[in-house]
């Protein structure tokens, strides 16, 4: 070894050494944040927004209409989802973050007002509040219950099929566990696949399976007591779960670990697969000359005496503590609670929406109905896994329902790993 | 003089000497992002070698460098010998080779992840010709679904790695080659005791491309696989990508590129000492 090369390992390693001495001094204190008070800065607010472009128009109408009354304007920022799902931590952290965003309620919000990074919305609940379901209260506070978020609307899961297959292949709509499996074996005896999921690039659908199978099993309660920590993903009531899970394994399609969300759809759309468990905003990539043919229906029941719940993710706005503009702020915010702002932002979805505010007037075609019945139907509401458990658990169920699919027989081992890297991330982050 | 070189410095510090120093310091946190952080010493350090998805992509990683770097090395060089020379045609072949560099890797991974469905082209392909028994759900299944994502990063790193060595080989005073052969040497010994001396220069480049190329190999699985399925094709720099913004947990990400930084300065300093001191011998 030169000496020149050794001089520079020298320096290098004590660079290294210096650098463990400076930890901390990264700004990653949480310092406690204030609301501004007093009259706003001037120029535009800026929503933050992860629409597609397929369901902006209603954004665009809303925000067009508020511009138009004179007490401010609002400027829409797009930002692909993915990419706004990741950096909204980023966002709402800088020194002079966007003022609005669209997110998801729930645990998803809490996990930031908890850091005290939202602005308080109590006032546009005051003039709001007694337009909202009563369960979108509770989903809107953050852990001290004070409302930071303004629901815009919420959508249904369900189990998808099209009427004309169903038909061909002699099945109708099972209410019960039995009922389900005994239709997945006719299905399966015609030579169709009864279940699919687009795993390869969504490994998250996996999870709608999990969370239906826990409400119908153990119940809401107890589903949200596990996704919050407080019960243990090795129990007995988990590994029940788990057990039904495994009933109907040998009905899905054998490469869904392979099968992308596209091929996925596809091959429902054809008729190669029967059954596909999907949120509402599925529905517009079902091409439209089969959309009338669409249908779904509830998650069959497993055990009666286990009350009724549904999932219902309900998505909305958040506003950040750090705006120079809060009264204006406000006053958008109190414009998108109101019944006309919700019928324009649900108009544009596709019928794959329905709007939070029970004022909104949205002529509703037959599968919205039949999802707006079903939630009202149900007597708790929940919003998916990641909304309920936090976005960082998502990983780790996902390796958890992935790992059992392909698998099963080594259940203990892959209940052990979730459970760890579940407290892990509750531990680290 | 001094000043020359303060400025591409300061650019230097702002831009990459400073971020670095704040994500090795961010690697003795506990932090989310948005809440407080805590100081942890090592542990994060610590519990990586007790974390089963870490040592995954650790070993991955070094399964990735000796296939996707060995390959590259020897089939680059390998079409680079046999499209050296200037003959009829011989354009065709080496700019359908270098074709694959001009798309982006996103889009490889699209083209690969077609060819690798579980009805695309290569199950038809075995289907066809009666080799049901091979047809596989390449990408879905952990035993094969690393290899499928290799053979897609290979396809487009050895039109690269050929162009490299197409250049270096051009260099070479024929006179040489020339005068081997009149001395009775065989294709192999003119080879090997002529042409890879000569060589050795291009190599070191090469080489240093494809281990910095393998440890930043990102796009590709994360484009094919996201480093699923259950963490099976998962890198170092996956699943640091996937513990920093799927996880939020940004002390322990920072631990694993920290490991990386280290894993990429270790190999190419002691390659580039190894090289060095030989030329100065020779």
């Amino acid at each position: 070894m030169t000496r020149k090369t050794t001089r520079w390992l020298t320096a290098l390693g004590s660079a290294i050494a210096a650098t463990a001495l400076l930890a901390g001094c990264v700004s990653t204190s949480g310092e406690a944040q204030q609301a501004k008070s007093g009259p706003d800065a001037s120029g535009p607010l800026i929503l933050q927004s992860r629409f597609t472009d397929a369901e902006k128009g209603g954004l665009d109408k809303l925000v067009k209409d508020f511009n138009a009354k004179g007490e401010g304007q609002v400027k829409v920022n797009t930002i692909p989802t993915t990419t706004f799902n990741q950096q909204l931590p980023s966002y709402l952290t800088a020194k002079n973050p966007p003022d609005v965003y669209t997110w998801y309620a729930g645990q998803a919000t809490r996990d930031f007002a908890d850091q005290n990074l939202l602005l308080d919305l109590s006032s546009v609940w005051k003039d709001h509040g007694s337009d909202f379901p009563s369960s979108l209260k509770s989903l809107s506070q953050d852990s001290s219950g004070k409302q930071v978020f303004v629901p815009t609307g919420y959508y249904w899961w369900g189990v998808y099929y099209f009427k004309s297959d169903f038909q061909k292949l002699g099945i109708t709509p099972p209410k019960t566990w039995d009922e389900f499996l005994a239709d997945a074996a006719k299905i399966k005896g015609q030579g169709v696949t009864p279940f699919t999921a687009g795993l390869s690039d969504n490994a998250w659908l996996a999870s709608a399976w999990f969370d239906y199978l826990d409400l119908r099993i153990n119940g809401a309660d107890f589903h949200l007591k596990l996704l919050s920590g407080k019960e243990k993903y090795d129990s007995p009531q988990v590994r029940k779960v788990m057990a039904a899970f495994k009933q109907v394994l040998p009905y899905f399609d054998p490469a869904v670990l392979g099968t992308t969300q596209n091929q996925a759809m596809s091959d429902f759309s054809q008729g190669k697969v029967a059954m596909y468990l999907l949120g509402a905003w599925a529905q517009p990539s079902v091409p439209a000359d089969k959309q009338s043919d669409l249908g779904f229906f509830q998650f069959p029941t497993i055990d009666p005496s286990v009350p009724v719940a549904e999932e219902g993710p309900t998505d909305g706005f958040i506003a950040s503590v750090k705006t120079d503009k809060p009264n204006l702020t406000k006053k958008f915010l109190d414009y998108v609670a109101s019944p006309q702002a919700q019928t324009d932002l649900a108009a544009s979805q596709q019928g794959t929406y329905l709007p939070a505010n029970s004022k909104a007037s949205l002529n509703l075609d037959a599968l919205s109905k039949q999802g707006k019945d079903m939630l009202q139907s149900a007597k708790q509401v929940t919003q998916f896994y990641n909304r309920d458990a936090g976005d960082a658990q998502q990983t780790p169920a996902d390796t958890a329902l992935t790992s059992f699919i392909a698998h099963p027989e080594n259940l203990d081992q892959i209940l052990k790993d979730w459970d760890a890297a579940s407290a892990k991330i509750r531990a680290t982050s | 003089m001094f000043a020359l070189v303060l400025v591409p410095f300061l650019v230097e510090a702002v831009g990459v000497f400073w971020p670095a120093f704040q994500g090795i310091s961010l690697s003795f946190l506990h932090w989310n992002g948005i809440g407080p952080a805590t100081p942890v010493g090592v542990k994060n350090y610590v519990d990586l070698f007790s974390d089963p998805i870490f040592l995954t992509a650790l070993k991955n990683t070094a399964i990735w460098i000796v296939l996707f770097g060995g390959i590259s090395f020897a089939a680059g060089l390998g079409v680079a010998l046999l499209f050296q020379s200037e003959r009829r045609g011989v354009g065709i072949y080496r700019t359908a080779l270098f074709l694959p560099i001009v798309f982006s890797l996103v889009v490889t991974a699209l083209i690969w992840g077609a060819f690798f469905q579980p009805n695309g082209v290569l199950n038809n392909v075995l289907d066809a010709v009666g080799l049901h028994s091979w047809t596989h759900v390449w990408l879905g299944d952990s035993s094969t679904a690393l290899y499928a994502v290799i053979v897609a990063a290979l396809w487009r790193e050895i039109g690269y790695v050929m162009v490299l060595f197409i250049a270096g080989l051009k260099a070479l005073d024929p006179a040489v080659q020339e005068a081997a052969r009149v001395d009775g040497a065989t294709a192999w010994q003119r080879f090997w005791h002529v042409t890879m001396p000569q060589l050795r220069s291009v190599n070191l480049v090469v080489l240093s491309v494809l281990i910095i190329d393998s440890l930043r190999s990102f796009d590709i699985v994360w484009a094919m696989t996201r480093g699923g399925p259950y963490h099976s094709t998962e890198l170092l720099s996956t699943y640091m990508f996937s513990t920093a913004f799927g996880s939020h947990a940004l002390g322990y990400a920072s631990a694993i590129a920290v490991v990386i930084f280290v894993l990429a300065i270790a190999v190419i300093v002691s390659y580039l000492v190894r090289a060095l001191s030989e030329e100065k011998e020779a």
